[in-house]
């Protein structure tokens, strides 16, 4: 009985886990973008706020004062967590970036086929116009031996000037299919150039992350060498008797 | 008002998916099959008899298939295009620029003042402690320099990313204007073939009228043309006559269930006589009879629905109506018969034509 009531648990936990991985469409996507420039947000101003108050907190430290390290510490630490945060919500953007440029890449090549498809359909529509143009001209000539056709053959010419209308849509459209085309052409060009922007901006903002954790590690050694020129450091507490 | 009407609700959207085909093939298939049926007809329109009549009817079910399977090929082929042409009513997407704001250069610069001032300030002062403190403090503006610089170099990346979106979202928005252009030449084109699919079926009708004419009369030079007779439906008769079958899948009906049903109509002189055989799903324990048969036969009216006189295999009378359906290749039928027990006394369903 207990082992049923688990495996009914366990079947409704994972019925749970399966439709939250069917509701992962692109909007679940672009919530887990927003969670993660939101923590992106969080970790700067933490480091903000303790970076800008550093020169003034170390100002009454004692240079030998293990506080003096800790607060250096503290900060370098808050400026990782602030750039690991940022690389992890550049990273997504991009990916979801990136995903954009491949369908935008499909859809160049489904209207390609299609601009293809349009010609196709201009040369049905003038075989179209060739075969009403054949009726067309049998029925003038059987028109002439019985004039009762004369308003079919009426009928039939209308038909045909719709036709020849039609093969000039028709040839329109496939002429302004392949304009869109080179528009999509250009449209995906644009989409790669932004890609590569995008790489360009991921990798010099590791390359800064690196930066600034030379500069922490360089103040930190500052910090080490003023303490041991004037090894002056706080108080020792006093001891009770 | 008869409530088996709705099923004429059905659009040509329903007759593709009867028929299973919206590809360029579809309309292609459809074209070769109307050219076929009408093969000669204008040339022999002139010296042909009363067969041509059928031929005519013939060729306007044809033509009237075409252009039904060309503007459902036609509406799916610009569905599919704007599902995937979503894509460009969407701006493109970035990372936000917020995340690295103008504090962050700000607070790296001052740092950097800072320390070169300090190292100004010790630069001439011989105590070793603050010569020890001021080698500290350069390899601390190296770093800071070098990482100025690496600000500088990513305002200068993400500038440029925003540059490269910029031109983007402009290619992007012409595009999606070219595309809105596009759809609207498929709406017009749609238009244009109902225009010409109701052109067909006028000429049809008038050809078949005109050739009537002509086997009743001999040929005169510009004699005037007679109406058809009145007797003949107004619609085609290859709208009614033919093999007609119920879809395997996707069958619409009104009541009981087919599970099968198979109809033929024959017409002569403007009489029709046929038989319908048919078998219905029934609810499990019921003792009707599943199979339906019997004959019919009756004079074509001038009205699309046509009633004619049923007998069953058993001897019972009813009627059966055939109504030309939403496409030129469905017929409505609606059948009814006298009470019987265990038997089906009544069906209503869209038949496709062999």
């Amino acid at each position: 009985m207990k082992c049923a009531l688990g495996s009914v648990l366990c079947a409704a936990a994972f019925a749970g886990v399966t439709a939250v991985a069917q509701n992962s469409s692109p909007q679940s996507t672009s919530v887990d973008l927003a969670a993660l420039e939101q923590t992106a947000q969080k970790r700067q101003t933490e480091w903000e706020s303790l970076a800008k108050s550093l020169t003034e907190r170390m100002a009454r430290i004692l240079p030998c004062d293990p506080r003096a390290t800790a607060a250096i510490t503290e900060v370098s630490r808050a400026s990782e967590a602030r750039l690991a945060a940022l690389a992890g919500y550049v990273r997504a953007a991009s990916a979801e970036a990136f995903a954009e440029t491949a369908a935008a890449r499909n859809l160049l090549t489904d209207e390609q086929k299609r601009a293809l498809e349009l010609h196709v359909e201009h040369a049905d529509a003038g075989q179209e116009q060739t075969a009403v143009e054949a009726q067309s001209d049998a029925l003038a000539q059987s028109a002439k031996q019985r004039s009762a056709l004369e308003d079919s053959q009426r009928l039939l010419d209308r038909i045909a000037t719709l036709v020849r209308q039609r093969v000039t849509d028709a040839e329109q459209q496939a002429v302004a299919a392949d304009e869109v085309v080179a528009l999509l052409g250009d449209l995906v060009a644009k989409f790669d150039a932004r890609d590569a922007a995008l790489r360009d901006e991921s990798a010099a903002f590791e390359a800064e992350r690196t930066r600034w954790s030379g500069y922490y590690a360089a103040r930190l050694a500052r910090a080490q060498t003023e303490c041991s020129i004037t090894q002056v450091g706080p108080a020792p507490a006093k001891r009770k008797r | 008002m008869r409530p088996y009407r709705f099923l004429l609700g059905g659009t040509l959207i329903c007759a593709a998916g009867l028929i299973g085909q919206t590809g360029r093939e579809a309309y292609r298939q459809a074209f070769e099959a109307w050219q076929e049926a009408q093969a000669n007809l204008e040339r022999e329109a002139g010296t042909g008899g009363t067969t041509l009549v059928s031929k005519a009817d013939r060729a306007a079910a044809a033509v009237a298939t075409f252009e039904a399977a060309r503007a459902i090929y036609l509406r799916s082929a610009a569905e599919e295009a704007g599902q995937k042409r979503l894509l460009l009513q969407t701006p493109a997407k970035r990372p936000s620029p917020d995340l690295a704001p103008p504090a962050v250069a700000d607070l790296a610069s001052a740092e950097l003042l800072t320390v070169t001032r300090t190292i100004t300030r010790f630069t001439n002062d011989p105590d070793r402690g603050i010569q020890q403190l001021r080698q500290s403090l350069e390899r601390e503006r190296a770093a800071l320099t070098a990482l100025n610089s690496s600000i500088q170099g990513r305002q200068k990346t993400v500038a440029a990313t925003s540059e490269r979106i910029a031109a983007l979202e402009q290619a992007r928005g012409k595009t999606a204007e070219a595309f809105g252009d596009e759809s609207s030449h498929v709406s017009e084109e749609v238009a244009q073939l109902e225009k010409e699919g109701k052109a067909w079926a006028d000429y049809y009708e008038k050809l078949a009228q005109a050739i009537q004419l002509a086997s009743v009369l001999p040929p005169v030079l510009n004699a005037p043309p007679a109406p058809r007779n009145d007797s003949v439906p107004k619609i085609p008769l290859a709208r009614y006559v033919g093999a007609w079958t119920y879809p395997t899948v996707n069958g619409i009906f009104h009541g009981m269930q087919p599970e099968f049903v198979d109809l033929v109509v024959h017409e002569q002189n403007g009489h029709a006589e046929g038989t319908l055989f048919g078998r219905f799903k029934l609810p499990s324990g019921n003792a009707t009879d599943p199979l339906v048969r019997f004959d019919f036969e009756g004079d074509f009216g001038s009205a699309a629905s046509q009633r004619l006189t049923l007998v069953t295999s058993d001897g019972v009378k009813g009627f059966i109506e055939l109504i030309p359906g939403p496409a030129f290749n469905l017929l409505e039928v609606n059948f009814q018969t006298d009470p019987q027990n265990n038997k089906i006394r009544a069906g209503n369903f869209i038949l496709v034509k062999k």
